[in-house]
């Protein structure tokens, strides 16, 4: 009764905004749902915050990456750095990102109860164990589509790049994510198939069938359709599109992100950020190794350091860094001991002790949180969960992470669960 | 009122099953091929010798069932459900009794709210609806203009048996099945569940009764090679999401909440999650992994390895039926059959009531208790007195499913229109003065655009729908209805959800978009003209174009320096138009 008469009510409501011209989005039924809470969500304070996440997929090893440990057992083969923060070193083969140190923080001490690759993914973007309580749970990115997106914006709220990543779950199709596959050809079926002046046409053509159709049935889907519709055509026409074709940028500016599907990525996601899309995800595969550990991480690393550098100086440049929060993490790190079953030396899953880093995002840079034991094996000081570490980017870009989400079947469900955040540290 | 007719009702429910049984076994021998058929008939010998042991233990059970409630009574017992006592309404199988029994219950309401209902669709309303609702996809310019010309009296009735008798209808409940059964998990991701479709859709083809298919798949067991149906555990490999998925999907109660604590609206207990969870404790699932052979056992212990692990939450206490008794069952005993024996009881006071809201739900776009499968507590269900009728004649019927949806279909409140009539314009969803205007899934709306365009070999073979009868599910197909999921758990049958990169796709991918010569090849052959835009009508919207339409888009198409581009602008409109993407 009560979830029942929650949904009526609220859907009422927001027709009355709707005719009432608030809302431009149509209103779906997860919206419905949530509608609530929409209404209610306050404008973010100040500037508009947005959060770029370069999803390490496999798993990097924290020991080869942010947490090395020269005089550990398995202290594998790279040498540490010094960086333009004090007293943080980091890889000999990220030497880019040592320079930009000083605006980002470490996290080492990041410890998770999951060891598959799937299971893992899923807990690191949702912050809940996967079909924990038979309830799908939205990804960050479906998160920050709903509390800072813009319902009525051009570009969608969340997009994706180069690579899958976790949905939006019980919010619905409106958070999805927009995929980008392949970031040098730009977004698929952006373009239409016909001349522009055809396309006109068409819309206008499609236009009058709508109207003749709405006069007959006056229902909510239809009202829905035409939203989406005009939104989607508002898109391929609109300039914020162009943020989507990496071929504008200078060829020089392109060179410094390095080459290749991840460097054009994040080409793109700094273009869209500037257009103010609040969250995108690069996605860089690879990082599972199990074998020839060392040349792959270090291969990997250099196309870090080239794009992860260019993006936080180029942020920097437009005055965007301190809105723009920047994740580098995958699901979780890599065994301290090296194993030595293949021809080449290898690390495995290893969920216990593993490391991130951030920037940006008004971070107080040039720290470290958290700290692993002489072999990177045991975390031994602030030990940080998914849920805190979820929390610390709610809390850095002005979401309140304690809000509660309704399921469609009526279950309330916080942002995150029982959190610990580390935000006090870093600001 | 409910809890009054209780006690009656167990009372009765003793000597109301063995007759019940009887009519279903005579029933249950389906019109269809051989092979299927010698399968129904062993499966209803079985079933005979079950059912006359199942009598008893129902009788014992009832008995029990009584003490609890009064028991229970103290406490607040309005979330329980009455056992059902199977009754026919009007004769075996009697359509026209059942859709005369919905459209007086509905009336009713209508009249007690003093409510006017909508005048009945027009024959293209109805031919669309029904296509799309039982056949799940739409009809082709042919079968649209014959249904059309035909002035035969009883020819909406004989469309519904036309339906019901296609492959298709097969197709559809079991893409509306395998959106049930199948969660996509990261465990289960190397797992093709093609052969569950195909056994499901075989099954609702031959019109298994919905008890042997439900029993065939909770007690699924042996290698997926074999045994399609283990499907179910193989997508839901741990005890709580078995238990999740068989509440929800059989028994229409979400018990899901309970897995941690007690429920915060419905009245369910940590305690009895966890008592419905034991039935499952014995199932081994194996075989999820890279080349491995998937496999479900029911064994005495089971390995807990990181496949078969138990949730943190996981309590051990006597297994005990939801709302129900407690059986016992031996320890090196398998448990499931004994739960799918009492979940297909035709007492149950869940499994019945669950198939006809959920059917009901995807016919009128709302169940009768909706959220369709929340149906417990304080949910209540706009007519109560027509799911349990309905129900007590599915299960007298021995829960045959075409004879449910022919029933419903035959009713006025099915054949209405979904446009509002002057006074009605406000009236509740669930009074049905209107039909709902539905959405299409997007199994529903990829296999329509493949009707219309024909689509290219690349995307799934130029006749992608004949494919997939033979049990064959291109993957254009499931990219199609994954990129339209977009991951959501479940669509919903009255909103349109698509966001902008379906919209984007539906415009502008070349599989998809139909506005290219091939397809406009394909809708109107050498036709020019009027009559091309007559045919783009009919295969597209199942309806003549208006005489205004006719003017206006002959028009157009005539301005257009090459005929053929102005047909692909009309097509292209009318394929991304609200009217294609939405069931009137």
């Amino acid at each position: 009764m009560f979830s029942s008469f929650l949904q009526e009510r609220t859907r009422r409501e927001v027709l009355q905004l709707s005719a009432a011209g608030v809302f431009t989005a149509g209103m779906s039924g997860w919206m419905r749902v949530l509608a609530d809470k929409v209404a209610t969500t306050p404008a973010t304070k100040g500037k508009h915050k947005s959060c770029i996440l370069l999803w390490m997929d496999g798993g990097p090893s924290h020991k080869d990456t942010f947490d090395l440990k020269p005089d550990s057992k398995g202290a594998g083969e790279f040498k540490p750095i010094k960086t333009s923060a004090d007293g943080i070193q980091i890889s000999e083969h990220l030497p880019k990102v040592a320079e930009v140190m000083k605006h980002g923080v470490l996290v080492r001490g990041m410890s998770t109860p999951e060891g598959a690759h799937g299971r893992a993914k899923y807990y690191a973007h949702t912050g809940f164990r996967e079909g924990q309580g038979g309830v799908t749970y939205p990804s960050l990115g479906a998160i920050v589509s709903q509390q800072l997106g813009k319902p009525e914006a051009t570009v969608p709220n969340y997009v994706a790049i180069a690579g899958r990543s976790f949905g939006s779950g019980f919010l619905g199709p409106k958070h999805q994510p927009l995929m980008v596959q392949a970031p040098d050809k730009g977004l698929e079926d952006l373009k239409a198939l016909v001349s522009n002046t055809q396309f006109d046409k068409r819309v206008d053509l499609l236009k009058q069938m709508e109207e003749a159709f709405h006069r007959e049935y006056k229902v909510d889907p239809v009202n829905d359709h035409k939203t989406t519709y005009d939104r989607a055509v508002t898109l391929m026409q609109s300039k914020e599109a162009k943020a989507f074709d990496i071929t504008q940028e200078a060829a020089a500016t392109r060179a410094k992100y390095g080459s290749g599907k991840f460097a054009d990525g994040v080409v793109m996601a700094r273009r869209l950020v500037e257009v103010g899309v609040p969250f995108v995800e690069v996605a860089l595969g690879g990082w599972d190794t199990h074998l020839d550990n060392f040349t792959r991480v270090k291969s990997l690393s250099q196309q870090v350091d080239a794009a992860l550098s260019s993006l936080i100086l180029d942020l920097k440049d437009r005055g965007l860094l301190d809105s723009t929060l920047v994740v580098w993490m995958g699901e979780f790190g890599r065994t301290p001991n090296i194993n030595t079953r293949g021809a080449k030396p290898g690390r495995d899953h290893f969920p216990r002790a593993w490391n991130l880093a951030m920037f940006g995002g008004g971070l107080k840079g040039g720290q470290v949180v958290g700290k692993t034991d002489k072999e990177g094996a045991e975390v031994v000081e602030r030990k940080t969960t998914a849920q805190d570490f979820l929390a610390t980017v709610c809390d850095l870009l002005g979401i309140d992470h304690t809000k509660e989400n309704i399921t469609p079947n009526g279950r309330p469900i916080k942002l995150v669960d029982k959190p610990n955040p580390f935000t006090k540290l870093v600001v | 009122m409910r809890r009054n007719s209780f006690l009656i009702l167990t009372f009765l429910a003793g000597t109301a099953l063995f007759s019940v049984s009887e009519i279903g076994v005579s029933a249950q021998v389906p019109n269809a091929k051989k092979a299927l058929k010698q399968l129904a008939k062993a499966q209803a010998e079985a079933k005979k010798a079950e059912d006359a042991k199942k009598a008893q233990a129902d009788a014992k059970k009832a008995e029990e069932a009584k003490r609890t409630t009064a028991a229970k009574k103290k406490s607040d017992s309005d979330d329980e459900l009455a056992p059902l006592k199977p009754a026919l309404i009007g004769g075996k199988k009697d359509t026209t009794a059942v859709a005369k029994f919905i459209d007086d219950q509905i009336a009713a309401k209508l009249a007690a709210e003093k409510m006017t209902a909508s005048p009945t669709c027009t024959d293209e309303e109805f031919l669309r609806r029904t296509y799309v609702d039982i056949s799940g996809v739409i009809p082709t310019a042919e079968q649209a203009k014959a249904f059309l010309a035909d002035k035969t009296p009883g020819k909406r009735a004989k469309l519904i048996d036309d339906l019901l008798a296609s492959p298709n209808f097969g197709q559809h409940q079991a893409d509306i099945w395998m959106g049930l059964l199948v969660q996509r998990t990261s465990d289960s991701r190397r797992v093709d569940f093609g052969s569950l479709r195909t056994w499901l859709a075989e099954e609702f083809n031959a019109n298994k009764s919905w008890d042997v298919i439900a029993t065939d798949i909770v007690t699924a067991t042996g290698e997926q090679e074999k045994n399609p149906a283990v499907g179910f555990y193989l997508s839901n490999n741990t005890v709580d999401k078995m238990t999740d998925e068989l509440c929800k999907s059989f028994l229409g109660v979400q018990l899901q909440c309970a897995q941690c604590h007690d429920h915060k609206f419905n009245d369910w207990k940590q305690t009895e999650y966890w008592a419905m969870a034991q039935f499952f404790m014995k199932v081994q699932v194996a075989g999820l992994g890279k080349d491995a052979k998937p496999t479900v056992d029911e064994k005495p212990v089971v390995r807990r390895n990181k496949m078969n692990a138990l949730p943190e939450s996981a309590k051990m206490v006597e297994p005990k039926f939801l709302q129900g008794p407690s059986p016992s069952i031996g320890l090196k005993d398998p448990a499931r059959p004994t739960l799918a024996k009492w979940m297909t009881g035709p007492t149950n006071p869940f499994f019945a009531r669950a198939m006809v809201n959920r059917v009901w739900g995807e016919l009128f776009g709302r169940g009768i208790v909706n959220p369709v499968d929340d149906m417990v507590g304080q949910n209540l269900p706009s007519h109560p007195e027509m799911l349990t009728g309905l129900a007590a004649d599915f299960a007298a019927n021995a829960f045959d499913v075409k004879h449910l949806v022919r029933s419903v279909c035959n009713s006025s409140a099915y054949q209405r229109s979904s446009k509002s009539t002057a006074g009605n314009e406000k009236a509740g969803p669930q009074l049905y003065a209107t039909m709902a205007v539905k959405v299409l899934s997007p199994e529903q709306l990829f296999d329509s655009l493949a009707v219309v365009t024909k689509f290219d070999a690349k995307a799934g073979g130029p006749a992608a729908r004949d494919k997939m009868v033979k049990g064959f599910a291109p993957a254009a197909r499931d990219r199609f209805v994954n990129f339209f999921l977009a991951g959501a758990e479940m669509v919903s049958l009255t909103e349109y959800e698509a966001g902008i990169p379906q919209a984007l796709k539906l415009m502008n991918s070349r599989q998809t978009a139909g506005g290219n010569p091939q397809a406009v090849r394909a809708v109107v052959g050498s036709s020019r003209g009027a009559e091309a835009i007559e045919k783009i009508y009919l295969a597209t919207l199942s309806r003549f174009p208006t005489d205004a339409e006719k003017a206006r888009l002959g028009e157009y198409v005539s301005k257009a320096s090459l005929s053929q581009d102005g047909l692909a602008d009309v097509l292209w409109a009318v394929l991304n138009s609200s009217e294609f993407t939405l069931n009137r």
